[in-house]
Protein backbone atom coordinates (compact mmCIF):
# COMPACT_ATOMS: atom_id res chain seq x y z
CA UNK A 1 0.00 0.00 0.00
CA UNK A 2 1.54 3.27 -1.10
CA UNK A 3 0.63 6.15 1.18
CA UNK A 4 -0.22 9.40 -0.54
CA UNK A 5 -0.62 12.76 1.15
CA UNK A 6 -3.56 14.94 0.13
CA UNK A 7 -2.84 17.79 -2.29
CA UNK A 8 -1.53 20.96 -0.57
CA UNK A 9 -4.67 22.92 -1.58
CA UNK A 10 -6.89 20.24 0.04
CA UNK A 11 -4.77 20.31 3.19
CA UNK A 12 -4.93 24.07 3.31
CA UNK A 13 -8.70 24.16 2.75
CA UNK A 14 -9.23 21.50 5.38
CA UNK A 15 -7.02 23.42 7.85
CA UNK A 16 -8.93 26.66 7.21
CA UNK A 17 -12.29 24.97 7.77
CA UNK A 18 -11.01 23.28 10.93
CA UNK A 19 -9.74 26.62 12.26
CA UNK A 20 -12.92 28.50 11.26
CA UNK A 21 -15.28 25.95 12.82
CA UNK A 22 -12.98 25.70 15.86
CA UNK A 23 -13.08 29.44 16.49
CA UNK A 24 -16.88 29.45 16.01
CA UNK A 25 -17.14 26.60 18.50
CA UNK A 26 -15.40 28.66 21.18
CA UNK A 27 -18.50 30.88 21.30
CA UNK A 28 -21.07 28.13 20.65
CA UNK A 29 -19.67 25.68 23.22
CA UNK A 30 -19.46 28.45 25.81
CA UNK A 31 -23.15 29.34 25.24
CA UNK A 32 -24.13 25.65 25.34
CA UNK A 33 -22.16 24.84 28.49
CA UNK A 34 -23.25 27.97 30.37
CA UNK A 35 -26.90 27.37 29.43
CA UNK A 36 -26.79 23.73 30.50
CA UNK A 37 -24.55 23.82 33.54
CA UNK A 38 -24.35 27.34 34.92
CA UNK A 39 -27.87 28.80 34.64
CA UNK A 40 -30.05 26.20 36.36
CA UNK A 41 -29.62 26.25 40.12
CA UNK A 42 -29.48 22.48 40.63
CA UNK A 43 -26.62 20.08 41.34
CA UNK A 44 -24.80 19.68 38.02
CA UNK A 45 -26.91 22.49 36.55
CA UNK A 46 -29.00 19.98 34.57
CA UNK A 47 -32.45 20.98 33.36
CA UNK A 48 -35.69 19.15 34.14
CA UNK A 49 -37.75 17.72 31.27
CA UNK A 50 -40.05 20.77 31.09
CA UNK A 51 -37.05 23.13 31.35
CA UNK A 52 -35.44 21.39 28.34
CA UNK A 53 -38.62 21.68 26.25
CA UNK A 54 -39.08 25.36 27.15
CA UNK A 55 -35.43 26.05 26.42
CA UNK A 56 -35.22 24.33 23.03
CA UNK A 57 -38.54 25.72 21.79
CA UNK A 58 -37.30 29.31 22.12
CA UNK A 59 -36.65 30.30 18.46
CA UNK A 60 -33.25 31.93 19.01
CA UNK A 61 -32.06 29.00 21.13
CA UNK A 62 -33.31 26.53 18.50
CA UNK A 63 -31.26 28.38 15.85
CA UNK A 64 -28.16 28.58 18.07
CA UNK A 65 -28.36 24.87 18.99
CA UNK A 66 -28.93 23.99 15.30
CA UNK A 67 -25.89 25.99 14.20
CA UNK A 68 -23.91 24.42 17.06
CA UNK A 69 -24.91 20.93 15.87
CA UNK A 70 -23.78 21.63 12.29
CA UNK A 71 -20.53 23.36 13.24
CA UNK A 72 -19.51 20.78 15.87
CA UNK A 73 -20.22 17.93 13.43
CA UNK A 74 -18.17 19.52 10.63
CA UNK A 75 -15.30 20.15 13.07
CA UNK A 76 -15.50 16.59 14.42
CA UNK A 77 -15.49 15.02 10.93
CA UNK A 78 -12.52 17.16 9.84
CA UNK A 79 -10.68 16.19 13.02
CA UNK A 80 -11.42 12.49 12.51
CA UNK A 81 -10.23 12.77 8.90
CA UNK A 82 -7.00 14.34 10.04
CA UNK A 83 -6.43 11.63 12.65
CA UNK A 84 -7.22 8.77 10.28
CA UNK A 85 -4.98 10.18 7.55
CA UNK A 86 -2.11 9.76 10.02
CA UNK A 87 -2.37 6.04 9.29
CA UNK A 88 -0.94 6.75 5.84
CA UNK A 89 -3.89 5.70 3.68
CA UNK A 90 -3.52 5.40 -0.08
CA UNK A 91 -5.63 7.50 -2.48
CA UNK A 92 -8.38 4.90 -2.83
CA UNK A 93 -8.83 4.51 0.93
CA UNK A 94 -8.56 8.24 1.47
CA UNK A 95 -11.52 8.81 -0.86
CA UNK A 96 -13.53 6.08 0.86
CA UNK A 97 -12.73 7.64 4.21
CA UNK A 98 -13.85 11.07 3.07
CA UNK A 99 -17.12 9.74 1.65
CA UNK A 100 -17.73 7.78 4.86
CA UNK A 101 -17.12 10.83 7.02
CA UNK A 102 -19.45 12.98 4.88
CA UNK A 103 -22.16 10.30 5.25
CA UNK A 104 -21.59 10.03 9.02
CA UNK A 105 -21.72 13.82 9.33
CA UNK A 106 -25.01 14.04 7.41
CA UNK A 107 -26.59 11.26 9.51
CA UNK A 108 -25.44 13.00 12.70
CA UNK A 109 -26.84 16.39 11.69
CA UNK A 110 -30.14 14.93 10.45
CA UNK A 111 -30.61 12.88 13.64
CA UNK A 112 -29.73 15.89 15.79
CA UNK A 113 -32.27 18.10 14.00
CA UNK A 114 -34.97 15.43 14.33
CA UNK A 115 -34.18 15.25 18.05
CA UNK A 116 -34.34 18.98 18.75
CA UNK A 117 -37.29 19.39 16.34
CA UNK A 118 -39.37 16.74 18.13
CA UNK A 119 -38.51 18.24 21.53
CA UNK A 120 -39.33 21.78 20.42
CA UNK A 121 -42.69 20.60 19.05
CA UNK A 122 -43.61 19.10 22.44
CA UNK A 123 -43.29 22.37 24.35
CA UNK B 1 52.46 16.87 34.33
CA UNK B 2 50.33 15.02 36.83
CA UNK B 3 49.67 18.26 38.84
CA UNK B 4 48.12 20.01 35.77
CA UNK B 5 45.80 17.15 34.88
CA UNK B 6 42.02 17.86 35.07
CA UNK B 7 40.32 16.45 38.15
CA UNK B 8 38.91 12.97 37.85
CA UNK B 9 35.23 12.61 37.00
CA UNK B 10 34.38 11.38 40.47
CA UNK B 11 35.77 14.62 41.94
CA UNK B 12 33.55 16.87 39.83
CA UNK B 13 30.86 18.97 41.39
CA UNK B 14 27.51 17.21 40.81
CA UNK B 15 26.09 20.46 39.39
CA UNK B 16 28.82 20.59 36.72
CA UNK B 17 28.16 16.99 35.84
CA UNK B 18 24.48 17.80 35.38
CA UNK B 19 25.29 20.69 33.00
CA UNK B 20 27.69 18.53 30.98
CA UNK B 21 25.12 15.75 30.79
CA UNK B 22 22.62 18.24 29.38
CA UNK B 23 25.12 19.39 26.73
CA UNK B 24 25.97 15.91 25.52
CA UNK B 25 24.43 14.92 22.22
CA UNK B 26 21.39 12.80 22.88
CA UNK B 27 21.21 9.55 21.00
CA UNK B 28 18.38 9.54 18.45
CA UNK B 29 15.25 7.86 19.74
CA UNK B 30 14.18 4.92 17.64
CA UNK B 31 10.49 5.31 16.76
CA UNK B 32 8.90 2.37 15.06
CA UNK B 33 5.35 3.10 16.08
CA UNK B 34 2.74 4.03 13.43
CA UNK B 35 1.49 7.66 13.32
CA UNK B 36 -1.35 7.82 15.85
CA UNK B 37 0.33 5.49 18.34
CA UNK B 38 3.48 7.62 18.20
CA UNK B 39 1.47 10.49 19.76
CA UNK B 40 1.85 8.71 23.08
CA UNK B 41 5.61 8.28 22.67
CA UNK B 42 6.85 11.30 24.60
CA UNK B 43 10.56 10.34 24.70
CA UNK B 44 12.71 13.40 23.96
CA UNK B 45 9.66 15.28 22.71
CA UNK B 46 9.11 19.03 22.90
CA UNK B 47 6.23 21.01 24.41
CA UNK B 48 4.89 21.32 20.86
CA UNK B 49 4.59 17.54 20.57
CA UNK B 50 2.93 17.32 23.98
CA UNK B 51 0.42 19.97 22.85
CA UNK B 52 -0.20 18.11 19.57
CA UNK B 53 -0.79 14.80 21.36
CA UNK B 54 -3.06 16.47 23.92
CA UNK B 55 -5.10 18.03 21.11
CA UNK B 56 -5.51 14.72 19.29
CA UNK B 57 -6.41 12.72 22.40
CA UNK B 58 -8.91 15.30 23.71
CA UNK B 59 -10.34 15.67 20.18
CA UNK B 60 -11.03 11.94 19.92
CA UNK B 61 -12.54 11.99 23.41
CA UNK B 62 -14.84 14.85 22.43
CA UNK B 63 -15.98 13.07 19.26
CA UNK B 64 -16.85 10.03 21.39
CA UNK B 65 -18.67 12.36 23.79
CA UNK B 66 -20.65 13.95 20.91
CA UNK B 67 -22.27 10.60 20.11
CA UNK B 68 -22.69 9.68 23.78
CA UNK B 69 -24.38 13.05 24.29
CA UNK B 70 -26.79 12.45 21.39
CA UNK B 71 -27.59 9.01 22.82
CA UNK B 72 -28.23 10.49 26.27
CA UNK B 73 -30.41 13.28 24.85
CA UNK B 74 -32.45 10.63 23.06
CA UNK B 75 -33.76 9.75 26.56
CA UNK B 76 -35.81 12.93 26.27
CA UNK B 77 -37.82 11.29 23.49
CA UNK B 78 -38.95 8.72 26.08
CA UNK B 79 -40.79 11.44 28.04
CA UNK B 80 -40.47 12.93 31.50
CA UNK B 81 -40.07 9.65 33.41
CA UNK B 82 -37.20 8.49 31.20
CA UNK B 83 -35.45 11.86 31.60
CA UNK B 84 -35.96 11.94 35.38
CA UNK B 85 -34.47 8.47 35.60
CA UNK B 86 -31.43 9.71 33.73
CA UNK B 87 -31.15 12.83 35.96
CA UNK B 88 -30.97 10.64 39.06
CA UNK B 89 -27.93 8.86 37.63
CA UNK B 90 -26.42 12.02 36.11
CA UNK B 91 -26.30 13.84 39.44
CA UNK B 92 -24.26 11.13 41.20
CA UNK B 93 -20.67 12.14 42.08
CA UNK B 94 -19.26 9.75 39.46
CA UNK B 95 -21.21 11.37 36.62
CA UNK B 96 -20.51 14.87 37.90
CA UNK B 97 -16.83 13.90 37.86
CA UNK B 98 -17.24 12.90 34.21
CA UNK B 99 -18.77 16.34 33.57
CA UNK B 100 -15.62 17.90 35.01
CA UNK B 101 -13.57 15.61 32.74
CA UNK B 102 -15.64 16.90 29.82
CA UNK B 103 -14.89 20.50 30.81
CA UNK B 104 -11.19 19.58 31.00
CA UNK B 105 -11.35 18.12 27.47
CA UNK B 106 -13.16 21.17 26.11
CA UNK B 107 -10.73 23.60 27.72
CA UNK B 108 -7.59 21.68 26.72
CA UNK B 109 -8.79 21.18 23.14
CA UNK B 110 -10.34 24.64 22.75
CA UNK B 111 -7.47 26.64 24.21
CA UNK B 112 -4.81 24.56 22.50
CA UNK B 113 -6.72 24.85 19.23
CA UNK B 114 -6.90 28.61 19.71
CA UNK B 115 -3.10 28.65 20.04
CA UNK B 116 -2.69 26.60 16.86
CA UNK B 117 -5.13 28.84 14.93
CA UNK B 118 -3.54 32.08 16.15
CA UNK B 119 0.03 31.00 15.41
CA UNK B 120 -0.87 29.16 12.19
CA UNK B 121 -2.73 32.14 10.74
CA UNK B 122 0.07 34.54 11.69
CA UNK B 123 -2.03 36.66 14.07
CA UNK B 124 0.44 36.28 16.93
CA UNK B 125 4.23 35.81 16.93
CA UNK B 126 5.46 32.26 17.09
CA UNK B 127 5.84 31.91 20.87
CA UNK B 128 4.27 28.49 21.04
CA UNK B 129 5.66 27.36 24.37
CA UNK B 130 4.78 30.51 26.33
CA UNK B 131 1.35 30.68 24.70
CA UNK B 132 0.66 27.01 25.43
CA UNK B 133 1.52 27.21 29.13
CA UNK B 134 -0.29 30.57 29.58
CA UNK B 135 -3.47 29.16 28.04
CA UNK B 136 -3.20 25.97 30.08
CA UNK B 137 -2.82 28.04 33.28
CA UNK B 138 -5.95 30.01 32.32
CA UNK B 139 -7.72 26.73 31.55
CA UNK B 140 -6.77 25.32 34.95
CA UNK B 141 -8.39 28.32 36.69
CA UNK B 142 -11.60 27.95 34.63
CA UNK B 143 -11.60 24.19 35.30
CA UNK B 144 -11.39 24.69 39.08
CA UNK B 145 -14.23 27.24 38.95
CA UNK B 146 -16.33 24.90 36.80
CA UNK B 147 -15.67 21.88 39.04
CA UNK B 148 -16.76 23.83 42.12
CA UNK B 149 -19.93 24.94 40.34
CA UNK B 150 -20.79 21.49 38.95
CA UNK B 151 -20.40 19.91 42.38
CA UNK B 152 -22.69 22.58 43.84
CA UNK B 153 -20.15 24.77 45.59
CA UNK B 154 -20.26 28.48 46.10
CA UNK B 155 -18.45 29.39 42.85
Amino acid sequence: MVATAPEPSTRSRSWRWTAFTGVSLLALVTIHMVAHHFVVDEIGGLRTYQHVLDYISTPIIFVIEGVFLVVVTVHAMLGLRSVLLDFGLNERWRQRLERGLVALGIVTVVYGFILIGVLASRA
Amino acid sequence: MSETRAPLDRERDPGVEEILRGRRQRAPVSRKLPGPIAWFDLRSRSTGHLAFSLNRVTGLGLVAYLYLHLAVLSQLLGGEDAWNGFLEVATTPLFLGLDVLLVFGLLAHGLNGTRVALVGSGFVPNRQKALFWSLMAFGAIVLIYSALHIFGGEA
